[in-house]
């Protein structure tokens, strides 16, 4: 296709490396375990979905030599299978265990990474009380001696769960049915919500229910549905809420009534899927924000110089491979599903689309280079 | 006993030499036989004992096929015909006739005159070998004897390699060699039809990969060798295989073409000759795009790449050179290489201690060179990852997949996702390990015209979801097969028939009425068997005893005695009779006798 061929002629002054797979089936989770693996997990409804344990290219995971090195092909280091569809996997930290939530919500299920052999088994279910069709309970993990699942549909149901006796520790004890999008451990009694509708809210889980939070009806009050996330290392707002109308808001912990920037993005708003959306913190770049869920792209920006409320901004890279790799099988453009940031390659993403193509690709910032 | 047998060779688990034994209704073939590049010894060969245990290999060995031209898959051929022993025919595709050879003495050389080593075999051993070898068309059909029979399917990977169907009768076995699923620039993707065989055989090497998309290979190149030259640096590309180069230079040109660069391009001419060889004979083998440019121009005739000559190397400025041989042990590429190595501007492409990150090498007359060229190590060769062997078994339709090469517990997941998936039994031996696989044979049998009319007359069409019992004599004769109505069979054999009476007593226990029952059993009877079926009434005066009732209509309605209970008497007294049959009693027969 010529203009594939064309973006690959540009890639090489856009990129420093890139990477390109595809994977048997589409996924919307890309969770790290460790520095060089990520597991994957697909979100049909008709048939089995597998998860898998992928090890990174040898190629992006040796810090020197990395020439000498032609290993550019990701491994499958563990597999399994799930008759639930997986919207959010989460790995719990220092254990060989994970929690899977998707379609159809009435349960959580936690897995084994078997150690001797390369298969994920299934161990057990949590029930979720909040049983409503249609809709699935986000998950985040505190991890410690006794890890606790963190899991709700709505702030009422918000609850965590021993994972080991199934005992309920915390519960939100609230009566508000407001939906939400994304849950984030922060520390160990501490996590942020967010609310479809924009409200984000950092709790304490030692106390009552008594969370800071933004003044309702949410940051952006135009309507659509809201992510967050929680990141931003340094001074300033740590806080990046996206909407679907293509908003991004910045806030700062200490003042969730007033968000310090709101800027309007340069998608094509409103987004066709936006339980899709995604925004996340570069770990190794101050201020540098990339979001997802808008089209076929993902885009990064900076921060730095926000401020005010409604400005346009323009992000400092855009990746486009999903749309001019794409192997021309399907009518529908490709969408994004998912982004994550390599834990410490700076400028390292990796995406994945609904066309089961999975990229790994390490942006040029042209403003440095020569 | 229908099986099929299959034992990959060597020891232990590793990986780098094929070499599988299949047996198949009895005959015996070997599928590949290569050389494991990482040992120097014995070691690196496969394990022959296994076989030579029963005997000559040439008496029990039908035959043996080499799938291409890659040392782990043939290069241990020599020392096996020569050597070990085998006079038998060797398989193998046109391509892969022509460039074994080569790569074989290429290798010896290396192995005897470089390294020094003993126990290798000759010149004249690779030369003796080649002369058993029948090479074959695609898609040909060739008849090893009167039972085996062997046919090549078009692999992808490298220039001649092919995929290999072995069939004895309506048994099957499918070898992969190495393949890919997805075209390149210079070959197709591997193609097989739905031939359904008992097994596939594949190699699970890359079968935990998920493999980068070859665009993104070729960009990497692309990256290296453009930045190279615009530092004002040389690149030299020492290339292995013949395709892989051609492929290479179709790349760089397109790209030199777009971005308007001004470097020279040479290839070396050694290289140019015996490509265009075998290209010009093997066209057949290589995609539509190459066909393509050959057709237009001869193949090394690009607007940017020339033919190299030896004293371009002192020439200032950036250029690239593709030279061999890949390894940088002989001839130009080492030449070049010792030229630009000293130079960090420069970069190539490389051989072994480099790529071992060794920076200092020793040279001949004790030089020695310090590194300071960037290297890079590429790797395209094509193979089929998870995805691509999934989608070949889902092509072939296979009654088993038999992966070879792998470690099983590291499998598992692989192995359950092609069982649920493609819905297949998947068998993983380890080397030295054999599977037995069983087989239900289909054996042809003709049927008489006389009997096949006779059947049609009842007035049912055949439905291949319903079959129905048909009644016949099988004749075994030699090794034929015919099934015919037993009354021309009684008079071929000059036989008379007898007819035999007996009744059986069958007791019925219902809770309703006799004539309830017996209404019920009559209209169920006449259901089953429309055209000839009996009743007996009689009286049973105690229990057991049997009787058989005549060949006679029915009378009209039964009736049956309260309390009784239906027994399968299972005899099946005369051909022609009529079964009575129920799921559970399938072809059995009873009568049934209801004393009224």
């Amino acid at each position: 296709m010529e203009s594939a061929e064309d973006w690959l002629v540009e890639s090489l002054r856009l990129y420093q490396d890139f990477h390109a797979f595809d994977l048997s089936g589409a996924t919307r989770v890309l969770e790290w375990i460790g520095d060089k693996g990520v597991f994957v997990a697909g979100y049909e409804s008709l048939k089995k979905n597998e998860i898998l344990h992928l090890i990174l290219p040898l190629r992006l995971s040796v810090k020197e030599n990395q020439g000498l090195c032609p290993e550019r092909d990701f491994k499958v280091c563990h597999g399994g299978f799930s008759d639930a569809s997986v919207f959010e996997l989460k790995h719990v930290p220092d254990t060989r265990l994970l929690v899977t939530t998707g379609l159809p919500g009435s349960y959580l299920h936690v897995w084994q990474v078997a150690e001797d052999s390369d298969v994920i088994q299934a161990v057990s279910t949590i029930a979720v009380p909040d049983k409503e069709g249609g809709f699935w309970p986000r998950v985040a993990i505190f991890s410690s001696m006794a890890p606790g699942v963190l899991h709700g549909v709505r702030l009422r149901s918000l609850k965590v769960v021993d994972l080991e006796s199934q005992k309920t520790t915390y519960t939100s004890g609230v009566s508000d049915s407001e939906e939400l999008s994304s849950l984030q451990v922060l520390a160990a009694d501490t996590f942020a919500f967010c609310c479809s509708s924009g409200r984000l809210g950092l709790v304490d889980i030692r106390q009552k229910w008594a969370p800071s939070e933004t003044i309702s009806p949410g940051a952006g009050a135009a309507g659509g549905r809201w992510c967050a996330e929680v990141g931003g290392w340094g001074p300033g707002p740590s806080i990046a809420s996206l909407g679907s109308n293509g908003q991004l808001c910045l806030l700062d912990p200490r003042d969730l009534s007033h968000p310090v920037s709101s800027v309007q993005c340069s998608v094509s708003a409103p987004s066709p899927d936006p339980e899709l959306l995604r925004v996340t913190w570069a770990p190794g770049l101050d201020n540098c924000l990339a979001i997802s869920g808008f089209d076929g792209t993902v885009q990064v920006y900076d921060a730095t110089s926000w401020d005010g409320v409604g400005s346009q901004v323009e992000p400092l890279f855009t990746h486009r491979g999903h749309i001019f790799l794409e192997d021309n099988q399907t009518d529908t453009a490709p969408l994004v599903t998912t982004h994550t940031w390599h834990p410490h390659k700076p400028r390292t993403l990796l995406s994945a689309a609904s066309d089961a193509s999975l990229h790994v690709w390490d942006w040029v910032d042209l403003r440095t280079a020569h | 006993m229908p099986e099929i047998r299959v034992t990959p060779l060597g020891a232990g688990q590793d990986v780098g030499r094929s070499c599988i034994l299949v047996s198949i209704a009895g005959k015996n073939v070997m599928l590949d036989c290569g050389m494991h590049m990482g040992f120097n010894d014995d070691r690196r060969f496969p394990d022959f004992s296994y076989i030579t245990r029963s005997g000559r290999l040439t008496d029990f060995l039908d035959c043996v096929i080499i799938s291409h031209f890659h040392l782990d898959h043939c290069g241990a051929l020599p020392y096996f015909s020569e050597m070990v022993g085998y006079d038998g025919p060797i398989y193998m595709t046109h391509p892969t006739q022509a460039i074994c050879p080569i790569l074989l003495e290429d290798y010896r050389k290396i192995a005897v005159d470089k390294k020094g080593e003993a126990n290798f075999f000759t010149s004249q051993m690779i030369k003796d070998c080649m002369k058993k070898v029948v090479a074959v068309h695609l898609h040909q059909t060739v008849q090893v004897d009167d039972e085996l029979e062997i046919k090549a399917y078009y692999a992808g990977h490298v220039l001649g390699a092919a995929m290999f169907q072995i069939k004895v009768g309506s048994e099957s076995v499918v070898y992969t060699g190495d393949y890919n699923m997805t075209p390149d620039r210079h070959l197709g993707a591997a193609w097989i039809d739905r031939c359904r065989p008992n097994l596939l055989i594949t190699e699970s090497t890359y079968a935990t990969t998920i493999r980068d998309s070859k665009r993104c290979r070729e960009r990497d190149f692309l990256k290296k060798v453009h930045e190279a030259v615009e530092r004002g640096g040389k690149v030299l590309i020492p290339v292995f295989a013949l395709g892989r180069a051609q492929e290479l230079c179709i790349l760089l040109e397109t790209f030199w073409e777009r971005m308007n660069l001004k470097a020279p391009i040479y290839f070396s001419t050694g290289l140019t000759e015996k490509a265009n060889h075998y290209y010009k004979l093997f066209i057949t083998w290589t995609n539509q795009k190459i066909r393509k440019t050959f057709v237009q121009r001869n193949m090394f005739e690009f607007k940017h790449i020339k033919a190299f000559d030896r004293a371009f190397a002192d020439n200032p400025g950036p250029m690239v050179v593709f030279a061999t041989p890949g390894m940088l042990h002989a001839g130009q590429s080492l030449q070049i290489f010792r030229k630009w190595a000293g130079n960090e501007k420069n970069m190539g492409t490389v051989g072994h201690k480099i790529l071992s990150g060794q920076r200092k090498l020793e040279m001949e007359g004790r030089q020695v060179l310090e590194v300071k060229m960037q290297v890079e190590y590429m790797s395209f060769s094509a193979h089929a990852d998870a995805k691509g062997i999934m989608q070949l078994v889902g092509q072939v339709e296979p009654e088993g997949v038999l992966l070879v090469h792998g470690e099983a517990k590291k499998m598992e997941f692989l192995k359950q996702k092609i069982e649920q998936e493609l819905r297949v039994s998947c068998y993983m031996p380890a080397n030295g390990e054999t599977v037995t696989l069983p087989t239900s044979p289909s054996i042809p049998v003709g049927i008489s015209l006389g009997l096949l009319k006779r059947e049609m007359a009842q007035g049912l069409l055949p439905d291949a979801k319903k079959p129905r019992l048909l009644h016949g004599t099988l004749i075994m004769k030699d090794s034929n097969f015919r099934l015919v109505s037993s009354e021309q069979a009684l008079k071929e054999l000059g036989l008379a028939e007898h007819q035999l009476r007996f009744t059986c007593r069958v007791h019925l226990h219902d809770p309703r009425k006799e004539q309830e029952t017996a209404l019920r059993v009559y209209s169920h009877l006449k259901r089953w068997a429309p055209r000839s079926f009996w009743l007996g009434l009689g009286r049973s005066g105690a229990r057991g005893g049997s009787h058989c009732a005549s060949r006679q209509r029915p009378q009209g309605p039964l009736r049956a005695a309260p309390s009784r209970w239906v027994r399968d008497c299972g005899v099946h007294p005369h051909p022609g009779c009529c079964p009575l049959r129920g799921p559970r009693h399938q072809g059995a027969a009873g009568v049934l006798d209801l004393p009224g």
